[in-house]
């Protein structure tokens, strides 16, 4: 009896010990947060990649040791994976797909989204609650004529519609914060309130930079700009006060 | 003579198609394909210091950390415990990695076509720790990413195809 509680408490304090170095860490967060130009995504147990073609699944409950699980072709020219809650939207440059991640080893395609506005772009995309957020860009080798900020209703995921539209010159990546959304375009950081989500009302347009996709993250924005990162303190997400630049 | 005119028949087509190529001097705008040898592509080192950002590249956030890509060339590791004076303390050099993902003290990136894993419990200082090949085709090693285009086609013996250029191409020989 006294060995096998010497080896309990044997066990428990390693676990401990295992605590203890887990703690000793430089930084505790599970996963983080990537852009929303993002190819690769991570959900709980489970890492996403899109190439060109299609959407990877690796088990990572051994995060050294990725397993694939299962592959699923999607279409033509992927470029962007955003996950919210149970779902992934991938971007590409003709349509948004939809897909459930309730069996995250088995995604399931429940819907895509198309534009009436614009038939061909480059189209990475936000969600947020029941709305879903997408620039539209047209210029290059995208197609199209005019760029747009999309908004749609994704209540019934499987039937997602297209509400609103707002001109922008030419967008990249997008992120928000809380009723905020932020829209990188050649026109410099669109701030826009969102309060009422389809009926954006556009803010201020700042430019410290060439904006390339952001990452609201703990009350800072993480901006990718052409030569390196901005932050700005976004305590007050109504107004971006730039912290640093780091090139 | 008569069993004859079926057989000239389709080389005057040909001719035909040979003078139009030639009228415009066989030169259209066109893909070629940038090569490199498999073994510089999977070269991957670590620095300590802060280099200049060349190209940048996708960014993630975990943490007091901020991880940014300079494209094709490797991972900058900045620290973001001061917000208002962040600092670069290393840089994963991974030739053709474009990608970033942290899960717990664990970083995955792409390393041209391989899926690569880095230990990044002490983040200073990454390992290498794993590497599943030619699971993430970065670049399409058969065709330009531009549908219906010319392309010079892609010869193997060359090395991997780590990009496509755009150029004027004498005749080239692909199109998709």
């Amino acid at each position: 009896m006294k060995k096998i509680i010497f080896v309990l408490i044997l066990i428990s304090i390693s676990f401990l010990q295992c605590t203890k170095d887990a703690a000793s860490l430089k930084y505790s967060a599970p996963t983080g947060q990537g852009g929303s130009l993002a190819r690769f995504a991570i959900v709980g147990n489970y890492l996403y990649t899109v190439d060109a073609q299609k959407l990877s699944i690796y088990d990572v409950v051994n995060p050294a040791e990725p397993l694939l699980k299962n592959t699923v072709n999607i279409g033509f020219e992927i470029e962007t994976i955003f996950p919210f809650k149970d779902k992934l939207f991938i971007g590409s440059t003709s349509v948004v797909h939809i897909f459930s991640i309730s069996d995250p080893a088995n995604p399931q395609k429940l819907s895509q989204a198309i534009s009436p506005d614009v038939l061909r772009r480059c189209d990475p995309v936000v969600a947020k609650d029941t709305v879903a957020f997408a620039t539209l860009r047209t210029n290059g080798p995208c197609g199209g004529i005019q760029s747009i900020l999309a908004v749609y209703d994704i209540k019934d995921i499987t039937k997602p519609v297209q509400k609103a539209s707002y001109p922008v010159s030419q967008p990249y990546g997008l992120g928000y914060q809380d009723n905020v959304l932020y829209v990188c375009d050649t026109s410099g950081l669109m701030i826009f309130d969102i309060t009422k989500a389809y009926q954006p009302v556009l803010l201020k347009t700042i430019k410290d930079g060439d904006y390339v996709d952001v990452i609201p993250y703990q009350g800072t924005l993480i901006c990718w700009i052409n030569g390196g990162v901005l932050m700005y303190d976004i305590t007050n997400n109504k107004s971006p006060i730039l912290l640093a630049k780091i090139l | 003579m008569r069993k004859l005119f079926p057989l000239l028949f389709p080389l005057i087509l040909l001719s035909c198609t040979q003078d139009r190529v030639s009228s415009l001097s066989g030169q259209v705008e066109g893909y070629s394909p940038v090569y490199a040898s498999a073994a510089d592509v999977n070269v991957i080192t670590f620095e300590t210091t802060a280099r200049q950002t060349e190209k940048a590249g996708k960014i993630y956030a975990i943490g007091n950390y901020i991880f940014q890509n300079d494209v094709n060339k490797g991972i900058h590791i900045i620290n973001n415990t001061n917000r208002s004076h962040p600092e670069k303390i290393g840089f994963i050099k991974m030739p053709f990695s474009n990608e970033i993902a942290v899960k717990g003290t664990y970083l995955y990136s792409n390393n041209l076509n391989d899926l690569v894993v880095f230990d990044i419990s002490d983040v200073a200082k990454p390992k290498l720790v794993k590497r599943i090949q030619n699971v993430f085709p970065a670049v399409d090693q058969k065709y330009p990413p531009i549908p219906n285009a010319s392309f010079e086609c892609p010869d193997p013996s060359k090395g991997i195809v780590v990009n496509w250029e755009k150029r004027l191409l004498t005749e080239p020989k692909c199109r998709r």
